[in-house]
């Protein structure tokens, strides 16, 4: 009478606990894994899987497999996986992972990759040690987009090269405040970096490139008085309520939407990814219809080394896991991609540099007039290979997330606190 | 209320054979996914924990560097402690508060008591979501309440703020564990023999005076499991931080098991040693902080009679 | 012991029998604080319920408002859709297989060291129940370290075990306290029957434990239904994961749909619903076991 329910019961815990095991074996075919990054944004994600059909198509017999995340969760996932043996072929990742080589879990790309479509820096930015380990794809600079009906409302004519000073610029945002228009669309809630372009640019431009990469690299005080003026300038510009109140909160998708939807603001600063989501379908975030969209450039720095400076960076990059049991599979699923044709259809359909050598004049289509205006922003630029988060490691780039991309922008932090934090960090980190 | 007398009359012998039947599955699970991975900790602790097998013995380089060298972990230590010495205070005295209030008849007690034991059901994740969106700036209840009265300028990102962050989720947890304070004290009260009550009534004892000295001593021992409870529940205390802030701004709401998530599985370093040090030192707080706890206030029981 | 609903009135007190209006009026405002506080706690939830059957849009046009239209769509949207269906379906194996196992070799152990003499029985005994204060994170590394090692790292598999370790101390704890009031005669009639300890377990004890075993698996269902910390380690791939796992998967979305995380929380916390509201009373009394003295 009690015998046979508990048989019943230890037969069904059995046959739960033998199925939930035989669940997880694989199916046996050569099976290609690949998780990236870029789960919202259409173009790109149509650019992969076109790639990877062609693949399949050249290889019959491998299947690829792609799994897409949110930039977060992806490298949440990444780094229990890999230690766990656990993790994908191919897989998205970005220049500043430096632990992942110091761990030994990349291939080396550097034979196999088809290296002479690639632009130099972009090979230099992956290149670490004797290896090369990053396909670097995406590339991006650090822009400042503006709505031009609102700076027209606000009655801010800018001249030909999108550039004002520093006081016409805090000018500027100060119109815009009362105007009751948000003056610099920013969102930290999910991203470690793009609170801080409203920090570094201004830094870049007044200490020139030598100095800035001093500066990250610990050579230079973070008390240097230049930085100290930058900053108060910086200060000035938070002070004036520039971003918006909720700017720690905001994540990335959700700050462009704030710019160019609801409820609108007068300029965004933010990477040259953007039209990977603006230019989706209103309904998937994108751009509203004829949306005024212009490219300004950060304020000029009085008594700024150089002016023209920009910051530019190896963004989204495919890496090959070094326990790979395909590796030279993965590696021409990626030479798929690293060809020039392929190049100026990223740069097309994206509408974001790469790392691929590409004639961006020869860009025509159906966007042509946004390349326009981010080929005059490019005129006459010096770039600064890097963004801080990918120069920075361990302790001092934690420090820099929370200080200059979070605490210093939201007003919550003095120029003194911010930058006594960063000199402890740098100090620490040399020891 | 005594055994009765269980083990005593158990039987002439111990029957070994059927004991060890039952003990031992119980005693393999602890042994293999407690007992063992305590040790383990300890164990990484002294190391530098890499992947793929490659540990190196560290010494105290660990200990050392988290205790002298590494303002993150005091912050969330004091993060931490100012948690669970505070919430059990709030908690539990409201929790006082209103199971005297349904004690002293009040109809519909029993709908009451379902209502407010609900938040404790929820997942946290649940909860913080929740919260998240009542603390929103734009469109959150809480703004939109101040707003509603007018009170427009204390309106402020409660969650961005680093100043407001931590008691923002100070009282979230407080949200959701007086409720469960409530009905263990209801529960408590109504055991209580009611003669001693009625003195209390005849002898025509103000309100204050009866709870202090009538009440209160009596539920002692219930207050007191509470207060320990709800401070181990806080010092372990991960999910509801993660899912809202996590761990920010600026560390303020940082606590002991964020940090080590971080350092173990968030970090640009692989080291699993590091955050496995820090998960030892914390056990050793957690287990001084119970005792003490324990003993401080049992101390005072024993005084009074 | 036992919880009326009627032991908990008390008659009348004297005081406000000689001054029935103020008596009154101190109820009244009694009731209304307490009203404001029942709306403080059950508030939220409420309101989740309301955005769960509303569109998003509908959401950011009134945050408050309580659905015009009831979307009951929603909630297939959300379970085939929107993947709720999977992770509610790995929850529930895992926790349906966990509390199984829990269960069964908890009470197990209560048995022996509620009902048996032997040297060893207060020190393990004490040894299971003291990790109910450890914090997790003690094991938390480890664990990850020892899954990998032995392949279950991001499998079903290894969480529910982990699951069992983890649920042990409390339901050994609850058990042990129950089977060992119970009287021993009924033991010692069992054994002049000729029954074996087995037999004895099976026979006399559970039956009779069911109202503790009872409220043991109801409060591990719920307790693992949401746990969060162990999962968001020990499971990667999205196929996998568990309910808490995939609301929170949907809160990193860029754009954040309201009316479908709503939807997807409100199936993650209907079970738990279901259980309260036919079990309130056993389950208030089980979580309560521990605290009351």
């Amino acid at each position: 009478m009690i015998r046979s329910p508990v048989r019943t019961l230890a037969a069904s815990v059995a046959v739960s606990l033998l199925a939930l095991v035989t669940s997880a074996s694989a199916v046996a075919q050569t099976k290609l894994t690949l998780w990236s990054h870029w789960a919202d944004q259409d173009s790109k994600v149509a650019f992969v899987t076109d790639a990877v059909k062609r693949f399949e198509a050249k290889h019959p017999g491998v299947k690829v497999e792609i799994t897409w995340y949110q930039k977060p969760q992806l490298y949440a996932a990444l780094k229990t996986a890999l230690r766990a043996h656990q993790a994908p072929d191919i897989f998205y990742a970005e220049n500043d992972q430096t632990e992942y080589i110091d761990n030994g879990f990349l291939y080396d790309l550097s034979k196999d990759l088809n290296w002479s479509a690639i632009e130099p820096w972009a090979k230099q930015a992956w290149t670490f040690g004797k290896g090369t380990y990053g396909f670097p794809l995406e590339a991006w600079t650090v822009e400042l987009y503006y709505n031009r009906d609102l700076m027209n409302k606000i009655g801010v004519t800018l001249p030909e090269n999108g550039e004002l000073s520093q006081a016409a610029f805090l000018d500027m945002v100060k119109k815009a405040k009362a105007a009751g228009i948000t003056p610099i669309v920013q969102g930290v809630g999910d991203r470690p970096y793009p609170g801080a372009f409203l920090v570094h640019e201004p830094l870049l431009r007044k200490l020139g490139k030598a100095d800035y990469m001093k500066l990250l690299k610990g050579e230079l005080s973070w008390k240097d008085p230049r930085v100290i003026e930058t900053l108060n300038y910086v200060k000035q510009i938070v002070d004036a309520g520039a971003l918006p109140k909720a700017y720690t909160s905001i994540k990335m998708g959700e700050a462009h939407y704030y710019f160019h939807t609801n409820p609108g603001g007068l300029t965004f600063p933010m990477g040259s990814f953007y039209p990977s989501r603006a230019f989706n379908a209103p309904d998937k975030g994108g751009e509203p219809p004829n949306f005024p969209l212009g490219l300004m450039s950060f304020p000029a720095m009085d008594g700024g080394k150089c002016n023209n400076c920009k910051t530019l960076a190896a963004g989204g990059s495919f890496v090959v896991n070094a326990a790979s049991k395909n590796p030279k599979l993965a590696v021409a699923l990626l030479n798929e991609m690293a060809t020039p044709e392929m190049g100026a259809r990223w740069v097309k359909e994206t509408l974001v540099q790469t790392g691929i050598k590409t004639d961006m004049s020869a860009i025509k289509g159906e966007h042509a007039d946004y390349f326009k205006r981010l080929a005059d922003a490019s005129r006459g630029i010096d770039y600064f290979v890097g963004l801080p988060s990918q120069i920075l490691q361990g302790q001092p780039k934690e420090v820099f997330a929370q200080v200059m991309n979070t605490a210093f922008p939201a007003g919550l932090l003095s120029v003194k606190d911010a930058t006594d934090q960063m000199e402890a960090a740098m100090k620490a980190a040399s020891k | 209320m005594k055994r009765a007398g269980a083990r005593e009359d158990a039987g002439l012998r111990t029957p070994w054979l059927a004991l060890s039947g039952f003990l031992l599955p119980a005693l393999v699970m602890y042994a293999a996914f407690t007992a063992y991975p305590v040790a383990r900790t300890f164990w990484n602790a002294f190391h530098k924990v890499l992947p793929n097998g490659n540990e190196t013995w560290v010494g105290f380089a660990n200990l050392r560097a988290i205790l002298n060298n590494d303002p993150t972990f005091w912050k969330a230590v004091g993060n931490t402690l100012a948690w669970a010495l505070v919430s059990p205070v709030l908690e539990v005295s409201l929790g006082l508060l209103l199971a005297l209030a349904l004690y002293a008849r009040i109809p519909f007690a029993r709908f009451f008591r379902i209502a407010w034991f609900t938040p404790v059901l929820i997942s946290y994740v649940v909860v913080g979501i929740l919260w998240m969106w009542i603390y929103n700036y734009d469109w959150g209840v809480a703004n939109e309440l101040l707003r509603l009265v007018g009170l427009d300028a204390w309106t402020r990102p409660w969650l961005g703020n680093p100043a407001t962050a931590l008691p923002a989720l100070i009282f979230v947890t407080t949200w959701m564990w007086t409720g469960f304070n409530m009905v263990v004290l209801l529960a408590a009260l109504s055991s209580l023999p009611s003669e001693v009550l009625e003195a209390a009534e005849l002898d025509n004892c103000g309100w204050g005076r009866k709870l202090w000295f009538v009440i209160v001593p009596l539920v002692r021992p219930t207050i007191l499991n509470l207060i320990v409870l709800s401070f181990i529940g806080k010092m372990k205390i991960f999910d509801l931080v993660w899912i809202t802030t996590h761990g920010g701004p600026l560390w303020s709401t940082e606590t002991v098991s964020t940090y080590v998530y971080k350092r173990a599985f968030d970090w640009s370093t692989f080291d699993l040693g590091y955050p496995s040090a820090i998960a030892a030192i914390w056990f050793v707080f957690v287990l001084a902080g119970v005792l003490i706890l324990t003993s401080l206030l049992r101390s005072r029981e024993r005084l009074e009679f | 012991m036992n919880v009326s609903a009627e032991a908990l009135y008390v008659e009348p007190t004297l005081r406000s029998a000689r001054r029935p209006l103020a008596g009154h009026i101190a109820r009244s405002l009694l009731l209304i604080l307490l009203a404001g506080y029942t709306a403080f706690s059950a508030g939220p939830f409420l309101w989740l319920a309301s955005m769960s059957l509303r569109t998003t849009s509908e959401i950011s046009a009134n945050h408050y408002a309580l659905p015009s239209i009831l979307h009951w769509e929603k909630f297939p949207a959300a379970w085939f859709g929107s993947s709720y269906g999977t992770y509610f379906l790995n929850s529930l194996e895992v926790v349906v297989a966990a509390v199984i196992v829990l269960t069964l070799i908890g009470a197990m152990a209560a048995f022996a060291f509620a009902r048996y003499r032997f040297r060893m029985n207060r020190v393990l005994y004490f040894v299971i129940f003291s990790t109910i204060i450890f914090p997790p994170q003690i094991t938390i590394i480890s664990l990850f370290q020892v899954l990998v090692d032995y392949g279950l790292f991001n499998s079903l598999v290894g969480l529910t075990l982990v699951y069992i370790a983890f649920q042990l101390p409390l339901t050994v704890y609850i058990l042990e306290s129950f089977f060992a009031r119970v009287p021993q005669d009924l033991f010692d009639a069992a054994r002049m029957d000729g029954y074996s300890d087995g037999a004895i377990f099976w026979r006399v004890m559970l039956p009779i434990g069911l109202p503790a075993i009872a409220t043991t698996v109801i409060l591990n269902f719920i307790l693992l239904w949401n746990e969060f910390l162990y999962a968001v380690v020990l499971i990667a791939d999205d196929a996998k994961r568990t309910l808490p796992l995939g609301i929170q998967k949907f809160m990193g979305d860029q754009l954040e749909d309201i009316g479908m995380i709503s939807t997807g929380m409100m199936i993650s916390v209907i079970p738990v619903v279901i259980l309260y509201v036919f079990f309130s009373e056993k389950l208030i009394q089980g979580m309560t076991a521990g605290a009351v003295k």
